[in-house]
C-alpha cells in the first residue's frame, strides 16, 4: 500500500467504500422496503396490546388478565404500556413498519376515525351494541363503532366544603360567585401579601392539561367553536361576546391562583388541593383516591360541583375519554375474541385498578354489584353518584375542545393541538392583551389550524 | 493485508448503520415532505412543493427559526465559556482534584428527562424548592416560565447545566496535549495568564474548540426533549423552535408532510451553517 492509502494493484480504499456503501444502501433499502409482512409465529398466536394506562395497578391487571387468557386459550397477549399521548404515533408506526399492534388504547376520537377511514381498524359494534353507553362517548362511523370506550374522565370542580361552612359561603352558581368564593377563602396569615392559601388552580400552559381543565366554563356558557359545517364561529356575533366575558372572568379568577399556572400539568391541581394550598380545583374522581391516600384528614371536607356559566343557568363538565380499538391484522378475529372475553369478564377488574378515576361509560356498570363492591367506590359513593348523575342529566353539557363540531372529526384534534385556546389565556393573563384582541388572535389560529 | 480487512469491515458496518439509521430515514423524511398525509398510515397525496411554500409563508416558522437560533446561540455561548473556565480550573493541581473532576461530569451522566423534570419541580411556582427558598429571602412570584424572556432563559439555563460538562471534558482532555514548553516559553516572554490563555492555549486548542462548538451547535439546534418537557414551546409560542414545530405539525396537527418539510428545512439550514462554519474556521490538518 502506498502513502496515499492506495493498493498497488486491485481496488483503492475509496473504491471499496463506494462499492460497500452502495451495497449497504441498496441492501438496507431492500430490507426496509414495503411489502415485508410481519411474520407471526405459526405454532402459537401472540396478540400485541398497546396499553396507555401507566398506573401500576392497571398494568398489573392487564398482566394478570393476559396470563389468564393464555392459560385458558393458549393465546398469548403481550401488553406494551406507554403514555397515552404517544399511543397514536406508536400505533401508526407499528402499522407502517409491518408489525401492527393487534389492539390499542387511543385517547383522541379523531385518531380513531382517521384509522377507521383508512381501513386500519375492525368494527367493534358487536361488543358495544350489547350495552347502553352514556352520552357523547360512542362515535359511529359508517354505521359501525370502531372503538370501545372504557372511561369518561369527566373533569369537574371540587371545593372545600368545610371552609365554605366556616365562612357561610354557598356553592357558586355563577362565575362572579366563584371568584368571590375563591377570594374569600384566600389566606394571608402574616398579612404580608404572601398568601399561604389560594383560591383555585387552573392550568394555562401550552398543552393538554389547560385544554382539558380550563375551558368547561366556555361550554357551560354555550360557546361553540364550529358551526354545523365546521366553520369557525368562535368569534361570531353570538359566540364572541361570550368568549370575551369568559376572558374577563378568568382574569379575575387568575388573581386568586398561585403562581406557576403555565407550568402545571394534570397532577399539580390535585396535589395543591390535597396539600391545602388551594380551596378549589378541577379533576376527575381520582381526586378522592388521592386525598384518601395522601390527605385523609380532608376525606369528608370537600364537595363536588360542575363548571358553571355566568348567569347561573347552565352547567358543564369536560371529558377526556379513553377507549380500545382492534387493529386490522391477520389476528383480528383472535383480537375480537380476546376483547369480548376481556370486556365481559375483566372490565370491572380493569375499572377497579383506578376505582374513581375510571368512570364507566357503560351504564350497566353503575348497577353492577361487583363494581360497586370496591371499597373506594363504596366509601366515595357520593362522588361517583354525582358523576353518574352528570351522565343522566340532559341539561348538563359534556364537551371538550376536540369533540367540537356537528360530529367527531379530525378537525377537532387539530384545533385541540393548535393550543389556540390555552394561548388565548396566556395572551390575556401574561401578555395583558385586551379580551377582544385575544379572541381575534385565537380565532385566527383556530382557522389556520384547519385550513 | 489482514489489517486492511479489519478496517474495511468496520467501514462496512459503519456505512450500513449510517445508511439504515440516518440516510434512509432522511430520504424518507424528504420524500414525505412532498406529500400531504394526515398520519403515517394515511394515503399520501403528492403535492409537490406546497408544504414548503406554506411553511415559508407561515410567520410561525420564522419565529421558530429565530427561537431556535436564540436557544442554540445562548446555550452554546454559556456552555463553551463556562466549560472552558471550569476546564482551566480543573487542569490545575489542587487537593481533591480527581473528585471534583468526577463530580463536574455528573450532570452529563444524568438522564435528560430526570434532570429536566427535577428542574421543573424545583422551579414550580408554588411548591418548588427554589421558589420557596427565594420567597424566604423576599423574592416572590418569580415568573419562571410565564414570560417569553424567562421561559427562554430557563430552557437555556437547564441546557447549560446539562451539557457544560461535555465542553469541560473535551477541553480538559485538550489541555493535557498542550506542550508544557509553550507555557514555559510564554512565561519567559513575560506573558500573563490572560495573554497566555489567548495566545497559547486557544490557538493550540482551536481544532478541538471548533469541533466542540460545531457539535454543540448541531445538538442544541436539534434539541427537543428539554424544551418540550419544560415549556412545550410556550408561553404563547415563545420557546417553540423548529424541532418542536416539526413535531407538532407531524404528530399533533395531522400534517405529516408539513412536519417533514420543517424538518427538511431545518436539516438544510444546519448543513449550510456547517459548511459556512468550516469555511470560516477550517480545521488545520497536522
Amino acid at each position: 500500500m502506498n502513502s496515499k492509502g492506495k493498493k498497488k494493484d486491485g481496488m483503492t480504499r475509496r473504491d471499496f467504500i463506494k462499492v460497500a456503501g452502495t451495497a449497504g444502501v441498496v441492501g438496507a433499502l431492500t430490507l426496509a422496503g414495503p411489502g415485508i409482512p410481519f411474520i407471526h409465529a405459526k405454532e402459537k398466536v401472540t396478540l400485541r396490546f398497546l396499553n396507555s394506562e401507566t398506573d401500576a395497578d392497571c398494568v398489573k391487571v392487564m398482566a394478570m388478565t393476559s396470563a389468564e387468557y393464555e392459560k385458558k386459550t393458549g393465546v398469548k397477549v403481550l401488553v406494551d404500556t406507554l403514555p397515552a399521548q404517544d399511543a397514536f404515533s406508536k400505533l401508526t408506526a407499528s402499522i407502517k413498519g409491518g408489525m401492527p399492534y393487534d389492539m390499542s388504547c387511543l385517547i383522541f376520537m379523531g385518531d380513531v376515525l382517521l384509522l377507521a377511514r383508512d381501513g386500519h381498524l375492525v368494527p367493534v359494534t358487536s361488543l358495544t351494541k350489547k350495552y347502553k353507553f352514556g352520552p357523547r362517548i360512542l362515535i359511529p362511523y359508517k354505521n359501525e363503532q370502531y372503538w370501545y370506550p372504557y372511561d369518561y374522565n369527566l373533569c369537574t370542580m371540587f371545593y372545600r366544603k368545610d371552609l365554605y361552612q366556616q365562612k357561610g359561603l354557598n356553592v357558586a352558581k355563577t362565575w362572579d360567585q366563584l371568584v368571590e368564593n375563591c377570594k374569600a377563602l384566600m389566606l394571608d396569615e402574616n398579612k404580608d401579601g404572601v398568601y399561604e392559601r389560594h383560591g383555585i388552580a387552573l392550568p394555562i400552559g401550552t398543552g393538554g392539561p389547560a385544554s382539558y381543565m380550563s375551558f368547561a366554563f366556555l361550554w357551560a356558557e354555550g360557546v361553540k367553536i364550529f358551526d354545523d359545517n365546521f366553520k369557525i364561529i368562535f368569534d361570531s356575533p353570538e359566540m364572541g361576546p361570550k368568549v370575551i366575558k369568559f376572558l374577563d372572568f378568568f382574569e379575575e379568577l387568575y388573581k386568586t391562583m398561585p403562581s406557576g399556572m403555565t407550568q402545571i400539568g394534570f397532577a399539580p391541581p390535585l396535589t395543591l388541593f390535597a396539600s391545602e394550598k388551594i380551596t378549589h380545583t378541577v379533576f376527575t374522581g381520582k381526586i378522592c383516591t388521592h386525598i384518601d391516600k395522601f390527605a385523609p384528614q380532608l376525606a369528608d371536607k370537600y364537595g363536588m360541583t360542575p363548571y358553571m356559566d355566568s348567569k347561573g343557568v347552565s352547567k358543564a363538565v369536560s371529558f377526556g375519554y379513553d377507549g380500545w380499538v382492534v387493529v386490522k391484522t391477520k389476528y383480528s378475529e383472535e383480537s375480537m375474541k380476546f376483547m369480548e372475553w376481556f370486556t365481559e369478564n375483566h372490565y370491572i377488574d380493569f375499572l377497579h385498578s383506578s376505582p374513581l378515576g375510571f368512570q364507566p361509560p357503560r351504564m350497566d356498570i353503575y348497577d353492577d354489584p361487583r363494581w360497586r363492591a370496591d371499597p373506594m367506590i363504596k366509601k366515595y359513593w357520593w362522588a361517583m353518584q354525582a358523576m353518574w348523575d352528570y351522565l343522566k342529566d340532559p341539561n348538563l353539557i359534556i364537551a371538550s375542545i376536540d369533540t367540537q363540531g356537528p360530529y367527531v372529526d379530525v378537525r377537532g384534534g387539530k384545533i385541540f393541538n393548535s393550543f389556540a385556546l390555552p394561548e388565548m389565556l396566556q395572551n390575556k393573563l401574561l401578555k395583558k392583551m385586551s379580551s377582544n384582541e385575544c379572541l381575534k388572535v385565537a380565532a385566527a389560529k383556530l382557522r389556520k389550524s384547519i385550513a | 493485508m489482514k489489517s486492511d480487512w479489519v478496517i474495511n469491515a468496520f467501514l462496512v458496518i459503519g456505512l450500513l448503520v449510517t445508511a439504515v439509521c440516518i440516510v434512509l430515514p432522511l430520504i424518507h423524511a424528504i420524500q414525505l415532505s412532498f406529500f400531504q398525509l394526515e398520519s403515517f398510515v394515511s394515503e399520501p397525496k403528492y403535492i409537490g412543493l406546497k408544504n414548503y411554500s406554506e411553511t415559508f409563508a407561515d410567520s410561525v416558522f420564522w419565529w421558530a427559526l429565530l427561537h431556535g437560533c436564540i436557544y442554540a446561540g445562548g446555550s452554546i455561548i454559556f456552555q463553551v465559556s463556562l466549560g472552558i473556565g471550569i476546564a482551566l480550573v480543573l487542569s490545575k493541581s489542587f487537593k481533591g482534584q480527581q473528585i471534583v473532576r468526577g463530580l463536574s461530569l455528573l450532570p452529563y451522566l444524568l438522564p435528560v428527562v430526570i434532570v429536566t423534570l427535577t428542574f421543573l419541580w424545583m422551579m414550580d411556582g408554588t411548591l418548588g424548592i427554589i421558589t420557596i427558598g427565594l420567597a424566604k429571602i423576599g423574592i416572590r412570584d418569580v415568573p419562571w416560565f410565564e414570560t417569553p424572556f424567562t421561559a427562554m432563559a430557563m430552557v437555556i439555563f437547564v441546557s447549560v447545566w446539562l451539557w457544560t460538562p461535555f465542553v469541560t471534558t473535551c477541553f480538559l482532555a485538550g489541555l493535557q496535549t498542550v506542550p508544557k514548553a509553550l507555557y514555559d516559553a510564554a512565561k519567559v516572554d513575560g506573558l500573563g495568564p490572560w495573554q497566555t490563555f489567548w495566545q497559547v492555549t486557544i490557538p493550540v486548542l482551536k481544532p478541538i474548540l471548533t469541533i466542540i462548538i460545531l457539535l454543540r451547535a448541531i445538538w442544541m439546534f436539534n434539541k427537543f426533549e428539554v424544551v418540550w418537557l419544560l415549556t412545550q414551546g410556550g408561553p404563547v409560542g415563545a420557546t417553540e423552535h423548529l424541532p418542536i414545530l416539526a413535531y407538532r405539525k407531524a404528530f399533533l396537527m395531522f400534517n405529516v408532510g408539513g412536519g417533514a418539510a420543517v424538518a427538511t428545512i431545518s436539516f438544510m439550514i444546519l448543513s449550510i451553517a456547517v459548511f459556512i462554519y468550516f469555511k470560516l474556521s477550517p480545521i488545520e490538518e497536522k
